[in-house]
């Protein structure tokens, strides 16, 4: 039997892996954004805030992430086997990408142009709404980007955890010694992570040439 | 709205350790054009920026309308005082309208209105609202992003103005047909204007008065008359004779 006949033969079961898939990334991915482009803005504002939360998500990011499964598998309430555990490990590594390009971002916002919207009288909260974070969402949003690609890796680990996903293909294809089960699982999910990273990039780029942002 | 008084007391600013203006009075009556002449350097942008408390001094008083600037606001006085920035600091991602009529959105204007006031301030500085008015800032030139500038310090209508060198980079007949413009206007309107220049003839083409700025101090304040006819000092002569 070839591989395009095995394939053949379990093609709904793949599609539904990769749209399990699917659904863990984004699910992560969008908590993700939600916690960490606000406690990047924040920690523009309230600059104590910065070492402790980038060291925090950068150690998380220093934790091989098979071992994070793990680690948090025994914690009560979040751990336990299944998506769960897995969707929290996910947000924790989506948070620095995001989290360092929102700071970055925002930060790298010529002080010249911050101070004509100080001297044209906005407040705080709108130099930030209407000028710091229009100018600084090319840079949030390459961090989404990493984030999302990153995740969509991930995602196969979590298998390992009884998330579901392409992951779980693969890790049968490693315990039942089968190259077909785990080429069936590692080949979507490496062709979604260049789909995620391809159609991210040129929404980005769309972005960028409708806003005007600068380049610089 | 008519001008109000600006007042400097005994203004003292240092930036790290440098005494850039020392004990400097100046006074500008409602509705006055005053100029501020002087060498780069010599701290006429410190000044303007004193005024909208974008710099604070290190001593003595700026006042605004008889308050001292300390007790106001410093949001409602900024949108309060139009703000023509050396640099010009237009918002990269905002079309030409939209960047004139800042201060007027932020002061709660509804939009039509302000795309109203954003045509007639564009056509005022000799600028197009359909060809110009939905751009980018980077796709005009150095001197129309200027021109932007100066509607923009204009569009809210404030009671004084602070023009830091408007018109520097415009070309010398578009600049001699604005600084026309604008003499006309600021008389009409009778505003409170302190405009900075290093240019001599744009200087006493434009002032009620002028004020020669150097050394940390003001050198001699005067109708551009009195300060041809009887120059204070080597440096206000010098100044003046250099441009003629
Ligand atoms: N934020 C600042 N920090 C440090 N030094 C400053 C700052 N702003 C101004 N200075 C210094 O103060 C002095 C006066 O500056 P200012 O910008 O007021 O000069 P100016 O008369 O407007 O010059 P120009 O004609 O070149 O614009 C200069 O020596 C300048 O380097
Ligand atoms: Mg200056």
């Amino acid at each position: 039997m070839s591989f395009l006949e095995f394939l053949a033969g379990r093609w709904s079961e793949i599609l539904g892996l990769t749209l399990e898939h699917v659904v863990l990334v984004v699910i992560s991915t969008v908590a993700g954004v939600l916690i960490a482009v606000p406690l990047g803005l924040a920690i523009t504002r309230i600059p104590a805030l910065g070492r402790p939360v980038l060291g925090f998500a950068g150690v998380i990011q220093t934790v091989p992430s098979l071992a994070l499964f793990g680690l948090l598998i025994p914690l009560p309430l979040i751990g336990g086997i299944g998506s769960r555990t897995a969707i929290i490990a996910l947000v924790l590594y989506a948070l620095l990408p995001i989290l360092r390009n929102t700071v970055t971002g925002v930060r790298q916002v010529d002080p010249a142009i911050l101070d004509a919207a100080n001297g044209m009288g906005m407040t705080d909260w709108q130099r930030l709404t209407l000028v710091e974070v229009p100018l600084a969402l090319p840079s949030i949003f390459s961090g989404i980007r990493i984030a999302t690609v990153v995740g969509v890796g991930l995602v196969t680990i979590a298998a390992a955890v009884g998330a579901g996903g392409l992951g779980s293909l693969i890790f049968r294809g490693l315990a039942m010694l089968d190259s077909r089960l785990l080429f069936a699982g590692a080949i979507p999910s490496a062709i979604l992570a260049l789909l995620a990273d391809g159609g991210l990039a040129m929404l980005e780029a769309r972005l960028v040439a409708s806003r005007g942002a600068p380049t610089s | 709205m008519k001008g109000v008084a600006i007042s400097f007391r005994e203004v003292t600013k240092s930036f790290d350790e440098k005494l850039v203006l020392d004990r400097v009075s100046l006074d500008v009556s409602p509705g006055e054009v005053l100029v501020l002449l002087g060498r780069s350097g010599c701290g006429k942008t410190t000044l303007l920026r004193l005024v909208n408390r974008l710099v604070d001094a290190d001593a003595g008083g700026v006042y605004v309308g008889g308050r001292e600037v300390g007790d106001w606001d410093p949001v409602a006085l900024r949108r309060g005082i139009g703000y023509a920035i050396q640099g010009v600091g237009l918002l990269p991602h905002l079309s030409v309208g939209d960047n004139v009529c800042l201060v007027p959105r932020l002061l709660g204007w509804n939009p039509e209105r302000r795309r109203e006031r954003a045509s007639e301030m564009l056509r005022l500085v000799g600028l197009d609202p359909r060809e110009h008015g939905d751009r980018r800032p980077d796709q005009l030139s150095g001197g129309q992003r200027q021109r932007v500038g100066v509607a923009r310090a204009l569009a809210a209508d404030p009671q004084a103005l602070l023009m830091d060198e408007p018109f520097g980079a415009v070309d010398p007949i578009g600049r001699r047909s604005l600084q026309e413009e604008f003499r006309a206007l600021s008389r009409e309107l009778g505003k409170t204007v302190l405009f900075v220049t290093h240019d001599v003839t744009e200087a006493f083409r434009l002032a009620d008065r002028i004020a020669v700025v150097a050394d940390g101090g003001i050198r001699q304040v005067g109708t551009p008359h009195e300060i041809s006819d009887a120059p204070a000092d080597a440096l206000v002569r010098g100044l003046i004779e250099g441009a003629a």
